[in-house]
């Protein structure tokens, strides 16, 4: 009998013990709730306004947000969020061209390297003014090389004054050239002129931060909606490190207020794709992005659309690997696939295909038209002509067949499109085989960095509005030059468009540019595959949503619902 | 008995310090580095490294990071939030784990108790037969398949819970989670209480109580239950396992803000002290259950005490 009691007891011990476990993890979730319920108490009030039909945008994340610190964040995520809360001198407008934001009046020197702007009158969301000092403190912590911006080099190819100096280490992060004349006069002096440098300060890189604050707040500067001031048109009511759900409210402060119509902005992160369409067909979101594997599902749906994203998908040859440094079996290579195939029978979600090295909707010249639209197409799909070369190829090479294994991430739409080409290839040129090996991301980022693989389908994706956020890639000796090519006309022109005499002349600079893509065109430097579309789901309610390809995705300073 | 226990928390430890030992090698073998942005140049990758202290040999790295967790700093992320202490990343997610995950042990116990101890009553009939095939597919079929199917029927179909974990409704938006995760349990648990109560009532003793007229409900609960359950805490641990590796996909799923979630993400950015902080409290977590399980066993069966050489009889 003893024993029975003994057991008894244990038994009641371990069922103590569970329920203590249990009841642990609800009183710790309490008092978390309760603080989320401080936090989230606007947002919950427009949750339930939002259940009948209220103006609060439900947008869709498949990650979440790295940072709210406007020169730590690197993502196209972050960014987005960011811009909605914080405003900077520039925005951009529906097609991409730069506008004054926070700056009121622009004075540009003659010879454009001094930019003197005027601010308007703005505030934060904690009653401060916005001053020409939130500029200066921002940009400078850009260029820090103790803070390591891992963007620092965007402030190097506005060549702000001593920006690329300061982020070596070689020069005090005072003598950055931006100066304060006063509260509402910044002074920005650049090294060398730069076409595109307004539409550059529309990056978030470029976006003020309030100093008082930023030292107040110390280290959790931006975790929290405590912790983050805003200018722009919506503030921040619900957030927290690698949040799953995000809201933001309509600012009052924002000096445009007027004319934004959204009451705000709740942001839900999916990272299942099935789960995305369920709650996107439930009502529980109102934008939201398809997967790959989901267009064909999808794209009868008249609330389907096709934006066109910036990334070029192309493959890198690696001309120090014996055979692709000979011209003709580079071009037999890039004109052996039917990239419309690609484009409408694999990917099917609006990507285009890409004749061209400077994707198309990247940048506007001087003449107010798109690069592509004054200059020629490369690289066209042409099999017979691909035979023909594939035939010189091989009596220069003394060769009748070659195999390369070509580098791909294990991403579905990746593989499909790897494998087509490489069909397509080994029908078009007889003798030549392709290997497919796949791999994560990062190892193909890895090994092609390295320069460890023959040939590489990779992408690039564009930091500013113009050609050289492309065409600065195949110069001699530079990091992304992955296919150690090397060709001295190309490095003069890139060159001198950056800081030579090019810099000094758009017209001419312009021009030269299109000379350059045609050189690394016609010398196969990289075979083009395909411009990315990205498909979106948004409902038919929805309207004055800005998708952008360069820098900030998605602004919604003019979107409505309803 | 105060011997055996103070043995089996030394192996414990000894056995998480192996773990982080282990960890600490693997990341430094995984492909990749927390910066492997193409954007990013030599000079800036080596300034990040040195920012955070990874230029350094990794025996260094590992003694340093034990030194710190000491004092309960377990280190920044580099790139899930960037800068974040972990501890404040734990803090809000932590909670939110072992409440789903203790809802489901919890429910997926009794739940699972009950089952079984229906099938054992009612052998051979239609009731044990039903119980059979919810164990067998509970057990095989993964909590994945079960979450979609509840969230298409439950949710999307008939409306009746929300699709997603909102953090303003904790309770309600965590059912379907919650049923998802404990269904492994349910099946686990009846299985075993089922076999464990059919050999208990067919004992000697309980024909001797039953002969005695005890009546039928103090004869099972007081006495057959009571035997039946010994075995069933033996399948506690790898009932806990089962749940954390079941929260990882489950937590993705509905996005909940756990430390699930966050794992996987993590080790797919090589975010490296996020991954060594969750894993090391799925470690602790784990081998705490087993040394509960382990000094419970000690307490009950004094013939495990004696065969681990304990013994003072």
């Amino acid at each position: 009998m003893k024993k029975y009691t003994k057991l008894i007891a244990l038994m009641m011990a371990l069922a103590m013990i569970l329920s203590l476990a249990a009841c642990g993890g609800n009183s710790g979730k309490e008092t978390t709730t309760t603080t989320d319920e401080t936090t989230t108490t606007e947002p919950s009030e427009t949750d339930s306004t939002a259940a009948t039909g209220s103006n609060v945008l439900k947008v869709h994340f498949d990650v979440e947000v790295a940072s709210l610190d406007p020169q730590i964040a690197t993502d196209g995520t972050s960014f987005e969020v960011i811009a909605a809360t914080t405003e900077g001198l520039y925005s951009v407008d529906a097609e991409g061209n730069p506008i004054l934001a926070l700056a009121e009046k622009v004075d540009k020197s003659e010879d454009g390297l001094t930019y003197t702007f005027t601010l308007r009158d703005a505030q934060w969301s904690n009653g401060t003014p916005v001053t020409a000092n939130d500029f200066v403190f921002a940009w400078r912590r850009l260029v820090d090389p103790a803070v390591v911006s891992e963007y620092s080099f965007i402030a190097a190819i506005a060549n702000i004054k001593n920006a690329a100096a300061i982020t070596a280490g070689e020069v005090p992060v005072d003598q950055l050239g931006v100066t304060a004349k006063d509260d509402k006069t910044l002074e920005v002096t650049l090294d060398v002129p730069v076409p595109f440098f307004e539409s550059l300060l529309a990056f978030p890189s470029f976006l003020p931060v309030n100093e008082a604050f930023f030292t107040e707040k110390g280290e959790s500067f931006g975790t929290s909606p405590d912790t983050v001031i805003s200018n722009g048109p919506f503030s921040l009511t619900a957030y927290e490190p690698a949040a799953t759900s995000i809201s933001l409210a309509k600012s009052t402060t924002y000096w445009d207020a007027a004319n934004v119509k959204l009451d705000g902005i709740d942001y839900q992160v999916i990272k299942d794709s099935q789960q995305t369409m369920l709650s996107y067909q439930n009502g529980d979101l109102d934008v939201a992005t398809l997967s790959g594997e989901q267009v064909e599902q999808f794209q009868a749906d008249p609330e389907f659309h096709s934006i066109m994203a910036g990334y070029l998908w192309y493959i890198s040859p690696n001309q120090t690997v014996a055979g692709l440094e000979n011209l003709n079996l580079r071009m037999a290579l890039a004109l052996a696939y039917d990239k419309e195939a690609v484009a409408k029978n694999i990917l099917k979600d609006g990507s285009i295909v890409a004749d061209f090295a400077v994707p198309t909707k990247l940048a506007t010249g001087p003449d107010g038209k798109d690069f592509r639209e004054t200059t020629g197409t490369y690289l066209s799909t042409d099999k017979a002509k691909a035979a023909q070369y594939w035939d010189k190829a091989k009596t220069e090479l003394g060769i009748s067949e070659v195999k390369y294994t070509m580098i791909v991430e294990d991403t579905e739409s990746a593989i499909n499109v790897a494998q087509f080409i490489q069909s397509e290839i080994q029908t078009t040129l007889p003798g030549v085989t392709i290997e497919i090996e796949t791999m994560p991301k990062k190892n193909r980022v890895e090994r092609m960095q390295a320069g460890d693989f023959e040939l590489g389908l990779t992408r690039w994706g564009p930091d500013y509005a113009d050609p050289m956020t492309y065409l600065d890639m195949w110069t001699t000796g530079s990091p992304n030059n992955y296919g150690f090519w090397s060709n001295a006309d190309y490095d003069a022109i890139v060159n001198s468009a950056k800081s030579g005499d090019l810099a000094l002349d758009i017209n001419k600079r312009w021009e030269e540019l299109k000379k350059a893509e045609k050189i690394a065109m016609d010398e196969a430097v990289i075979f083009p595959v395909y411009q990315k579309g990205d498909a979106v789901m948004y409902k038919s309610t929805v309207a004055g949503i800005e998708f952008h390809s360069v820098g900030i995705n998605r602004i919604y300073k003019n979107a409505t619902k309803n | 008995m105060k011997k055996y226990i103070f043995k089996r928390v030394l192996i414990s430890i000894v056995t998480l310090l192996v773990i982080l030992l282990v960890l600490f090698l693997m990341l430094e073998l995984m492909p990749g580095s927390p910066f492997n942005d193409e954007k990013l140049t030599e000079s800036q990758r080596a300034l990040l490294n040195a920012k955070y202290g990874l230029d350094q040999p990794i025996v260094i790295r590992f003694f340093k990071y034990i030194g710190a967790m000491l004092t309960g700093d377990f280190g920044v992320s580099y790139t899930i939030s960037k800068n974040t202490a972990i501890t404040a990343l734990l803090q809000t997610r932590l909670p939110v784990s072992l409440r789903i995950g203790g809802q489901a042990i919890l429910i997926g116990t009794v739940l699972g108790l009950i089952l079984g101890i229906i099938a054992a009553i009612k052998h051979n009939t239609i009731y044990d037969t039903i119980t059979t095939v919810i164990s067998v597919l509970g057990v095989s079929l993964p909590s994945y398949v079960f979450a979609m199917i509840l969230i298409y029927y439950m949710g999307f179909d008939l409306k009746w819970f929300p699709l997603l974990y909102k953090p303003e409704q904790p309770f309600y938006s965590s059912v379907l989670p919650t049923v998802s995760l404990c269904m492994f349990t349910i099946a686990t648990v009846a299985r075993f209480t089922r076999t464990e109560m059919l050999e208990v009532l067919g004992s000697d003793y309980m024909l001797l109580a039953e002969s005695k007229g005890i009546n039928s409900f103090q004869l099972i609960f007081k006495h057959a239950l009571r035997n039946a359950l010994i075995p069933v805490i033996t399948v506690l641990a790898p009932l806990v396992v089962g749940l954390m590796t079941g929260s990882l996909v489950i937590e993705k799923l509905f996005s909940i803000p756990g430390i699930g979630s966050l794992l996987v993400t993590a080790i797919q950015s090589n975010d490296y002290n996020v991954v060594v902080a969750l894993t090391f409290i799925y470690s602790v977590m784990y081998i705490g259950i087993m040394l509960v399980v382990d000094i419970l066993y000690g307490v009950i069966d004094p013939r495990i005490r004696l065969a681990k050489g304990d013994g003072h009889e």
